[in-house]
């Protein structure tokens, strides 16, 4: 029994031990739940560096499961999310129904993903991959209205994903004969060129599914805002980051084999940036602060996507450290979002708001987690951009600088409505006996905005870790201490020094802003008469928060309107018809399918030349 | 001292003769008799199994040495097939243990008993005729259990299955009629070794008749009309034992057949298109069917059309991988009849949009289907995923990049209706009517919790069941080794 | 010849009728007439001209002056198996009269697509 098989077994093990446990002993099947995931952290912390740990073979195929640096990396991260909202699920999900189901396919997800990152194999990774895909797509549904066609909608991508990956494997194991990482990565430049490209895409295609970049990424935002909270903030954080393990290793493990390896980069880079700017775009104008922090998810992964792409020892450093950093803010945004549903019943902005004295630690949280996804000191955002502006600027990418810069901005739009609309304006009277939430609650979320403010302020923690990774990746990391970067020109940036400087001034800014609006601001009633004349209604919603950016939707409106999803569904429509229309071949007339088979009959002998070569 | 595979035929015949007599004694009684039938064949199969890997059994019948008398060949393949026949057959009859309430109860296990008779002759028999009369065996038992319930729908299936039944008979029939014209004997050892002298054009004459004849029973598009109204409305455990047993005999005729007397690279990449048309067809049928068992019906067509592109690879890893999923497919299909059975049952109606919210009313069994949709779609880690990855990469080591894209395109169809009644079941309904709690009986859980049991013991360490096939899969593509077995050479 | 000839011929009709007749009785008959012409052509497959029963009543019969016994056994094997099969059909017939009050084959359609 290694550490691996340890891990594995433990947490599937939890998995239905929960479940179990949910018809004999509710109380413990949380503890259980909680427990499991700590001590599987534990042990991934503990776990030396072996890439060749456990192997084993089925039929003919080899099974290796082994720890790099880059799989402890993402072990760590799904471990410590997965930790903490399994703490936080504890009060949220108090009183709901099949919570053995709940528990269950959460541990289940959990287990899956640790499959994943310790896979030293396609085989058991896509094995791995698959059951991360059901038991997230259980979690989906498991929740209420409309959930079934999210789910399905889910499904079907990760599927198209899942399968791309595994026609890419049954490719790989018909011209290498084996799928372990050790063979592949060695070998995969000795296949024809047709080969290593179609399944370099494929793979590409396959983890793009799951890192939501577009335009594979519509499922996304209503998968986020659909599942429990504590799971959207895993889903967020750790489940999509397996899309970025395996671009991660596609990138640099396989397609540096090959001569298309810029064109991929570039093009792939690109993908990113507008699934940056795009998702940021889509961000704004959301109502729902969970789909709202989905589409900035969303944008969050296509910076993550660029620095990848990119390449360089900075780029890569960047995107690493975006996308650990991405599971901790977001994270800790969700469980925000999902205390606020757990108090007031609703995430849509237009209803919510004024919860600032109501739930002081909650807007303590979602400020600390805007401030970071926004790139501003002192959080953690603000290193990781500026390792990613730097290295596309190195890299001469000056326009996809402008790219991601716009979307970086742009995202200052919608995390300045998310925290304004919730948490800032006007007490509505219908949550006035609104609560903050428990401690259980409380104490992962502070947790998580805590490590960003860390990291941010220290970056040097997060990059010893990262650089580890990159050595397993083939790519040698950039120089830096606990609190400064050194950059290609040799330059010393001290982060302290610059976050201290700039984070002041942002500081006093916000601050300023804030408290003029509030100065500035009156309680209105819905009885003043504030709409030129015209009486609202009763049910007319006049809250500040609905149409927040009117001027920009109007400015912006054309880009967005022509959707991929619509796209998507259009196809998906005709395409139920067309399926629907073939049916109708089974008449249910008995005598037309004794005629179906007399026409077979006649045609196969009428055509035997044709079909088996030879004439009768 | 073996036991003669002479008793699984003998037994259940015997059984279903047995039973209409002691029906009018005892009726409890009755319902025991194939257990104990089942369970003594299930042990007969697995004594059997480790003997027929070393030294294949010929048992012959009536003293008539082969090729002139009555043969039973029971090789690695047969002694799979029959294992998996009776095994499965235990299964559906603790199954049908309570489910069947209605009478004639007497008449249902009597029918049940001729069909396991018929499939297992069909596979043990090495004479060509005699194969013949199995599957007459079998197709008659089968029309009358689709009607079994008396209703209107049933009546009306049966009817359809009877008419391309006859149509598949017939011409099965007149294949044989040409085979003895052109070789002068029945045994299929005898007429392999002889079938190359025999003037090409019969050859594939003969073929058609066989493809057409065998190919209405393996429910190869376009001629399987018949199939869904069957499966969907004969009772719950018949549709497992058409999925899982009765189609399965078929399909093994077609291919030992195939293998066998038409080994040319046309026949195989003929096969490969139907199996490729059966299964698309089918699967986007089933994409809109509004009654579960008459979805599940097309999935198990869609299924079928699988196997057969895996036999039509036509290597040995190919094969294998077909056998292994023929195994999956009978206990997952079995799974999710059973489960659907119940969950018609237990919300009163056939239709899918009466399942609403059904997993929390009626867990366990929305877990197995559940579970068996999952596993059916081909997902880890249940049994479904082990046979479709083998599949896939048997088809893409012959090159056939195309045909991997179209299996997951339907695997894509596939997962969309059936994962579109699972989160029916998991759908919260907010106004739950209370309906009169109606138990699953303990039977019928037991036998789904075996199956499930199964799926997930194969899907996570499928080596065991997957080593098994290796040398049935050897069998059935050697030909060589066959004729030598069954002439006792 | 004449056998393989109305053998095939009948073969031909049987098919016409389970195509074309409406009448659920008369596809039946259909099935029947086929099940018949399969059995003659395979009674004609053994038959030698002039040959007598196989059986070896007398000392100077040969084997080549015999019909061949085996395709007589197998049509009447084929003919109990198509008396089953006519047998389960009429009792689906009248089950399907009972529920349908009809026999047309176009009105009993409800299981389709």
């Amino acid at each position: 029994m290694t550490s691996i098989t340890g891990i594995l077994g433990i947490t599937f093990g939890a998995a239905l031990l929960t479940f179990l446990l949910h018809h004999l002993v509710p109380k413990l099947r949380n503890i259980v739940a909680i427990l499991a995931v700590g001590a599987t952290g534990y042990i991934a912390w503990q776990m030396p560096i072996d890439s060749y740990m456990t192997h084993f073979t089925i039929g003919s195929f080899d099974i290796i499961w082994g720890n790099s640096e880059y799989s402890k990396l993402f072990a760590l991260l799904i471990s410590v999310l997965g930790f903490f909202a399994l703490i936080y699920s504890h009060d949220f999900m108090a009183g709901k129904k099949r919570l053995g189901y709940y528990y269950m396919n959460f541990l289940i997800a959990i287990g899956s993903m640790y499959g994943i990152v310790y896979s030293q194999d396609l085989i058991s990774l896509f094995f791995f991959w698959e059951i991360m895909t059901w038991s997230s797509f259980l979690l989906i549904i498991y929740c209420c209205k409309d959930s079934q066609q999210v789910g399905l909608k889910y499904f079907i991508f990760s599927a198209i994903g899942a399968y791309s990956i595994l026609i890419a494997l049954v490719l790989i194991y018909a011209n290498l004969g084996s799928v372990t990482f050790i063979k592949v990565f060695a070998q995969f430049g000795s296949m024809s060129f047709e080969v290593q490209l179609s399944s370099v895409i494929l793979l590409l295609i396959g983890f793009g599914v799951k890192s939501a970049i577009m335009p594979l990424h519509v499922w996304a935002p209503k998968s986020y805002a659909i599942s429990p909270s504590p799971f959207t903030a895993v889903f967020s954080g750790a489940l999509s980051k397996m899309g970025v393990f395996g671009i991660g290793i596609v990138l640099f493990k396989l397609a540096s084999q090959g001569g298309y390896y810029i064109y991929v980069k570039e093009i792939l880079a690109w993908i990113g940036g507008i699934t940056a700017l795009l998702a940021t775009f889509y961000a704004v104008f959301q109502t729902d602060a969970k789909k709202l922090l989905a589409y900035s998810s969303v944008g969050q992964l296509g910076y993550i996507v660029v620095g990848l792409a990119i390449g360089t020892p900075l780029s890569i450093m960047a995107a690493l450290f975006l996308a650990v950093l991405h599971a901790a803010f977001k994270g800790a945004l969700f469980l925000a979002t999902g205390a606020v549903y757990h108090r007031t019943g609703t995430t849509d902005m237009n209803e919510v708001s004024g919860l600032v004295r109501k739930m002081p630690y909650t807007f303590l949280t979602a400020l600390m987690g805007i401030i970071a996804v926004s790139g501003v000191p002192p959080l953690g955002g603000f290193a990781g951009k500026w390792m990613l502006y730097q290295s596309l600027i190195e890299s001469d990418h000056y326009f996809l600088v402008i790219v991601v810069f716009a979307s970086s901005t742009a995202a200052f739009l919608y995390l300045y409505r998310y925290i304004f609309s919730l948490f800032l304006g006007q007490e509505e009277k219908e949550f006035e006996d609104v609560k903050e939430v428990s401690w259980l609650m409380r104490i992962p979320m502070l947790t998580l905005v805590i490590f960003t403010l860390v990291v941010g302020v220290a970056p040097g923690l997060l990059l010893e870790p990262i650089s580890g990774a990159m050595g397993y990746l083939g790519v040698g990391a950039t120089q830096f201490e606990t609190t400064v970067i050194w950059n290609a020109w040799g330059n010393k940036i001290d982060m302290f020094t610059i976050m201290n400087s700039i984070g002041i001034l942002f500081g006093i800014a916000f601050v300023f802003i804030t408290v003029k609006g509030f100065k500035s601001g009156r309680y209105v009633t819905t009885k003043d008469i504030h709409t030129s004349g015209e009486v609202p209604t009763e049910n007319e919603n006049l809250t500040y928060a609905v149409d927040f950016y009117k001027p920009f939707e109007r400015a912006l409106g054309w880009v967005l309107k022509p959707s991929v999803d619509k796209f998507y569904n259009k196809i998906a429509t005709n395409l139920e018809h067309a399926f629907d229309h073939l049916r109708y071949i089974y008449t249910g007339n008995g005598q037309t399918y004794a005629m179906y088979v007399v026409i077979f009959l006649v045609i196969l002998i009428a055509f035997s030349e044709l079909i088996f070569g030879v004439k009768l | 001292m073996n036991i003669s595979p002479v008793h699984f035929i003998a037994v259940p015949l015997l059984a279903a003769f047995l039973i209409p007599i002691i029906g009018r004694f005892s009726k409890e009684f009755v319902k025991v008799i194939p257990g104990i039938v089942l369970l003594y064949l299930s042990y007969v199969a697995i004594s059997l199994f480790p003997v027929a890997l070393k030294t294949p059994i010929v048992e012959v019948l009536a003293g008539w040495k082969p090729p002139f008398g009555i043969s039973l060949v029971y090789g690695p393949l047969a002694a799979y097939l029959t294992a998996l026949i009776t095994l499965m057959g235990f299964v559906i009859w603790v199954y049908s243990y309570k489910f069947i309430i209605r009478e004639p109860i007497e008449k249902y296990y009597m029918l049940f008993m001729l069909l396991i008779t018929g499939s297992t002759g069909i596979i043990l028999t090495g004479d060509i005729f005699n194969m013949f009369v199995f599957l007459e065996i079998t197709a008659i038992a089968a029309y009358s259990l689709t009607a079994f319930l008396r209703d209107k729908d049933g009546a009306e299936a049966a009817f359809k299955y009877l008419l391309i039944g006859s149509f598949a008979s017939s011409f099965f029939l007149l294949a044989v009629m040409l085979l003895y014209a052109s070789t002068g004997t029945l045994n299929l050892a005898e007429i392999t070794s002889k079938i190359d002298s025999v003037a090409m054009s019969t050859r594939i004459l003969i073929l058609i008749l066989f493809l057409v004849g065998l190919g209405i029973e393996a429910e190869l598009f376009p001629l399987n009309g018949w199939a869904p109204d069957a499966y969907s409305q004969a009772p719950s455990p018949i549709g497992a034992i058409f999925g899982g047993i009765v189609v399965k005999a078929a399909i093994y005729a077609l291919m030992r057949l195939v293998f066998l007397l038409f080994n040319f690279s046309e026949v195989f990449h003929f096969l490969l298109i139907m199996g490729i048309i059966t299964m698309i067809v089918a699967e986007m049928s089933a994409m809109k069917q509004q009654q579960i068992k008459r979805m599940l019906a097309f999935s198990s067509i869609g299924q079928m059309g699988l196997v057969i592109i895996a036999f039509s690879v036509g290597t040995s890893d190919s094969v294998q991988a077909a056998l292994f999923q023929m195994f999956n497919h009978a206990v997952i299909k079995a799974l999710l009849f059973f489960a659907a059975g119940y969950l018609v049952f237990h919300s009163g109606s056939k239709k899918i949009s009466a399942l609403d919210g059904l997993g929390r009313d009626k867990p366990l069994t929305s877990f197995f289907f559940a579970l068996g949709a999952l596993a059916i779609i081909g997902l880890p880690p249940f049994a479904g995923f082990w046979s479709k990855l083998y599949i896939l990469i048997s088809v893409a080591d012959a090159g056939l990049i195309t045909a991997v894209v179209l299996v997951l395109i339907a695997s894509v169809i596939e997962a969309v209706y059936y994962l579109r009644v699972v989160s029916r079941l998991y759908f919260n309904k907010e106004s739950a009517q209370e309906t009169e709690v109606r138990r699953t009986p303990l039977t019928g859980l037991l036998a789904m919790g075996v199956l499930a049991l199964v799926i997930i013991v194969v899907g996570i360490y499928p080596d065991y069941i997957w080593n098994l096939l290796k040398p049935a899969a050897e069998e059935l593509v050697n030909k060589a080794e066959y004729i030598r077995i069954a002439l006792l050479k | 010849m004449i056998f393989y000839i109305s053998g095939i011929l009948l073969i031909l009709i049987g098919m016409y009728a389970v195509l074309t007749k409406k009448n659920i009785i008369k596809i039946i008959i259909g099935l029947s007439i086929v099940d018949s012409g399969i059995n003659l052509l395979l009674i004609a497959i053994g038959y030698v001209n002039d040959g007598t029963a196989p059986i070896f009543s007398n000392e100077t019969l040969k084997a080549v002056d015999m019909v061949d016994p085996v395709p007589q056994a197998l049509v009447l094997t084929a003919i109990v198996i198509g008396l089953g099969v006519t047998a389960v059909a009429l009792a689906l017939v009248i089950r399907l009269y009972d529920h349908h009050k009809t026999l047309n084959i176009n009105k009993i359609r409800k299981l389709k697509w």
